[in-house]
C-alpha cells in the first residue's frame, strides 16, 4: 500500500497548468521510452487535444505520434495489438463519451488478456479521455465515466485532479504499470494554473490527502477536489470548521483504508464526484465504509454529483445540473454545523464563472 | 519429391489436429472438458497450409475456433489438453480454456470468443513492426462473420492508410452460427477490400493443403513487402457451431456441399497415408491427455492472481 501524502509544502515550485503538465509528461514518455507512441484524433494538429500533444509529432515524427481516421474501437484494438508485441501505446479521446465506442476493446479485451490468458498476454497502455463541462456540452460530451471502467476487473482507472498529479502519476504509469490504465482529465482542469513542486513526495497511484482536516471528511474526484478545497477555504475562513479533503484520485484502486480513517476521526462525511451518485462511486465509498464499520458515521453521509438525468445544454439548466461551489460549502457546514449552520453561502452557481475569476494557481 | 515431403509434413500436422478434436468428441461425454468447444474439423488445411508458409517469428491472431491455429503453429498439446481441462499446468491455467488459446513463445497472440475482435491486434502488431522496420508479417484470421462487424473495416482502413504488413485472412466456412453467407452479406470479401485499395484472392480448394501453402506464400510475399492483403479460403465446417456434435437434422443446411468437400479432404482421401501415420498421432494425444489428467486444478491461491 502505497503511503498518502498530503501535497508537499515546497522548496522549489513552479507554476503549471494542467494541459502543460500532461504536455511535459508525453513529452517525457516520448524522449525516455522509444517503445511509446501517441495516436487519437487530432494529436498531431494545430489544437493538439487541448495542447496537451501539441508539437510533438514535430518533435517525434509521424511514427511516434500520429492522427488516426475515426475509429475507436479498431483505434483500442490496434493498442492492444501494439501493447502485445512491447510498444507502449498513449491514445486519446477528446471527450470521454467517444471511448464508449472503444467499449468491446477495452473491457472484452483489455481489461481481461492478463488474467484470461493467465499472464501469459499483457497489454499495458495509457487511455486518456476527457470529460467535457459548460457552454453548452450537452448530453454527449459530458460524461464522466469512472464507475463504469472501474467497475470491471483488469482495468485501472485514475482521475488527476491537478498538475502535480499528472506530473507524479503519468511517469509512474507510462511503461512502467503492468497493465492498461484509463486516465479521465477533466476539460476544466486543463486551463488552470497550478502550484507544482520538485519535492521528493509524490502524488501516489491511489488516494491520498488533499488537506488535512478535523471536523468533517470529504472524499471527492477530479475537479470536485479543487471545488471541496475552494469550499474548504471558505467555511475555514469564515467559522473555523476543519474539512479533510481524500482525493480518491484511484478510483479502480483506492486507499480504502485512510478514507476510513479519516471518518473515524470526524465522524462525518461529504462525498463529492463529478458523475452521477446512482451505482457510482458514491455508493461505493459507502460500501466500503459500511462493511468496514457501520458506525463510522455520526450522521447520514451528504453527496454532491450531477443530477440523475442526462446533461442538459442550456446554461440555465446546466448550472443547477451540477453541485455548486454554493452547494459544496452548504454539504460541509450541514455536515458539522447542522441545516440551520447561517452560514452565508457564495453567491457562485457556475463553477466556470468561478474559474474565470479565480484561475489559479491552486 | 520436396513436395512429397512438404505434403508429408502439412498433412501429419492436419491430421494431429482432427484426431486431437476426435479425442475431444470422444472425451466430451465425460464432462472432463467443462467448456464450449468450437471445433475445426473439415477446416485443418486453412490452419495448416497457412501457419507452414509463415515464418516462426510471424504473428498469428485468430478466434474461438482456433485448436488447428495454436496446433499448426506449434503450441504444445500438453499444455492444451490440461486447459481444456481446467487445469493448473495448463496454457493459462485453465483460466482461458478452448476459446481463447494462446502460445506467445510460437506466435500464436490470443483468441477471443467476440467475433472480429483480435483483427485490429494482427493491425497494432503490424504497425509495431513497421514502425521498428522488422521484417515480421501479423496475419488476422478470422470467419466470414466477422467481416460483418465494424472493427474489420475498421482495421482494413487503418492498415491500407499505414501500409502495414498485416495478412488478413478470412476462413471462409459460409455460415455464422446458423446463418448462411448470402443472408448476411451485400458484398463479396475480395471486391470490398479493393474498394480499400487492398489486394486480395480466394482460394476455393481449402482442402488442399499444397495450395493453401502456395496462396500463402505468395501472400506472404507481398505482405512483407508492405502490402496489406486479404487471402479469403473457402472451408467447410463439419460439425455443429459449437459443441461435438453433427446439426444437419436442424435442416438450417444439408450434408450436401459437406458430403462433397469430404470428397476432396485428404484426411479421408488419403486414408494409406492417415493409417500410416496415425499410431504415433495417437500416442501423442494419450501423452497430452495424460499429461492433462495428472495436472491438478487450480485453486483459490490463483483465484485472483494476474488481474492486472
Amino acid at each position: 500500500m502505497s503511503i498518502a501524502v498530503a501535497k508537499p509544502l515546497a522548496r522549489t515550485s513552479r507554476v503549471l497548468s494542467y494541459a502543460a503538465a500532461l504536455l511535459e509528461t508525453m513529452d517525457g514518455a516520448l524522449r525516455d521510452h522509444s517503445n511509446v507512441f501517441v495516436m487519437g484524433q487530432g494529436v498531431d494538429d494545430f489544437k493538439g487535444i487541448f495542447g496537451s500533444t501539441t508539437g510533438l509529432a514535430e518533435k517525434y515524427g509521424a511514427n511516434r505520434v500520429f492522427d488516426v481516421p475515426l475509429m475507436e474501437e479498431g483505434m483500442t484494438g490496434v493498442a492492444i495489438g501494439a501493447a502485445l508485441v512491447g510498444d507502449y501505446p498513449i491514445t486519446t479521446h477528446i471527450r470521454a463519451d467517444f471511448s464508449f465506442l472503444a467499449m468491446n476493446q477495452i473491457i472484452n479485451l483489455a481489461a481481461k488478456y492478463s488474467y484470461m490468458f493467465g499472464g501469459l498476454m499483457r497489454c499495458p497502455m495509457l487511455i486518456r479521455i476527457v470529460v467535457g463541462r459548460s457552454w453548452g456540452q450537452g448530453a454527449q460530451h459530458s460524461q464522466s465515466p469512472q464507475a463504469t471502467f472501474a467497475h470491471y476487473p483488469g482495468l485501472t482507472v485514475i482521475m488527476p485532479s491537478s498538475s502535480q498529479a499528472v506530473l507524479d502519476m503519468y511517469p509512474a504509469i507510462i511503461n512502467r504499470y503492468p497493465g492498461p490504465v484509463i486516465s479521465i482529465e477533466h476539460r476544466l482542469l486543463y486551463n488552470l494554473d497550478f502550484t507544482v513542486s520538485a519535492a521528493d513526495t509524490r502524488v501516489p497511484v491511489t488516494s491520498y490527502v488533499a488537506h488535512a482536516g478535523r471536523d468533517v471528511t470529504v472524499v471527492a474526484t477530479s475537479v470536485m477536489v479543487l471545488e471541496a478545497l475552494r469550499a474548504a477555504q471558505y467555511v475555514q475562513d469564515r467559522t473555523g470548521v476543519s474539512a479533510e479533503i481524500i482525493d480518491l484520485n484511484s478510483i479502480s484502486h483506492p486507499n480504502w483504508d485512510l478514507v476510513a480513517d479519516s471518518v473515524r476521526k470526524t465522524g462525518r462525511l461529504v462525498i463529492a464526484d463529478t458523475s452521477w451518485l446512482e451505482y457510482g462511486m458514491a455508493g461505493e465509498v459507502c460500501r466500503q465504509l459500511m462493511t468496514r464499520d457501520p458506525g463510522l458515521l455520526k450522521s447520514p453521509p451528504s453527496m454532491l454529483g450531477m443530477a440523475p438525468a442526462p446533461c442538459p445544454t442550456a446554461k440555465s439548466l446546466e448550472d443547477i445540473y451540477y453541485p455548486s461551489q454554493h452547494e459544496t460549502v452548504d454539504a460541509i457546514l450541514r455536515q458539522v454545523k447542522g441545516e440551520k449552520h447561517g452560514v452565508a453561502l457564495p453567491v457562485e452557481r457556475s463553477m466556470t464563472e468561478g474559474y474565470k475569476r479565480f484561475r489559479g494557481p491552486f | 519429391m520436396k513436395d512429397e515431403a512438404i505434403y508429408r509434413r502439412l498433412f501429419r500436422t492436419a491430421l494431429l489436429i482432427r484426431l486431437v478434436e476426435e479425442r475431444i468428441i470422444a472425451l466430451y461425454p465425460s464432462d472432463k472438458i467443462q467448456s464450449p468447444v468450437h471445433l475445426s474439423i473439415g477446416q485443418e488445411a486453412v490452419a495448416v497450409g497457412v501457419c507452414d508458409a509463415l515464418r516462426a517469428d510471424d504473428l498469428v491472431f485468430a478466434t474461438y475456433r482456433s485448436h488447428g491455429f495454436y496446433i499448426a503453429k506449434g503450441g504444445q498439446l500438453d499444455a492444451m489438453f490440461a486447459e481444456l481441462y481446467g487445469r493448473k499446468y495448463g496454457i493459462s491455467g485453465g483460466k482461458a480454456g478452448s476459446m481463447h488459446l494462446a502460445a506467445p513463445e510460437v506466435g500464436l497472440m490470443g483468441s477471443s470468443a467476440v467475433v472480429a475482435s483480435t483483427i485490429p491486434h494482427a493491425v497494432g502488431a503490424a504497425l509495431s513492426f513497421k514502425r521498428r522496420g522488422s521484417s515480421r508479417i501479423a496475419v488476422a484470421a478470422f470467419g466470414d462473420g466477422a467481416t460483418e462487424e465494424g472493427v474489420y473495416h475498421e482495421s482494413l482502413n487503418f492498415a491500407a492508410l499505414m501500409k502495414v504488413p498485416v495478412l488478413f485472412l478470412c476462413e471462409d466456412n459460409g455460415l455464422a452460427v446458423h446463418s448462411h453467407r448470402r443472408a448476411r452479406q451485400s458484398y463479396g470479401l475480395i471486391d470490398h477490400a479493393a474498394a480499400y485499395g487492398i489486394p486480395g484472392r480466394r482460394l476455393e480448394e481449402g482442402w488442399d493443403l499444397l495450395a493453401v501453402r502456395q496462396a500463402t506464400l505468395e501472400a506472404t510475399a507481398r505482405v512483407r513487402a508492405g502490402q496489406t492483403f486479404v487471402l479469403e479460403i473457402a472451408t467447410s465446417r463439419y460439425k455443429e457451431h459449437v459443441g461435438v456434435g453433427e446439426d444437419f437434422h436442424f435442416n438450417y443446411r444439408t450434408s450436401v456441399s459437406v458430403e462433397a468437400w469430404k470428397r476432396q479432404d485428404p484426411l479421408i482421401v488419403d486414408a494409406k497415408l492417415a493409417a500410416e501415420l496415425r499410431p504415433e498421432v495417437e500416442r501423442e494425444i494419450d501423452d497430452a491427455v495424460a499429461y492433462a489428467e495428472a495436472s491438478p486444478a487450480p485453486g483459490r491461491a490463483e483465484l485472483l492472481t494476474d488481474v492486472i
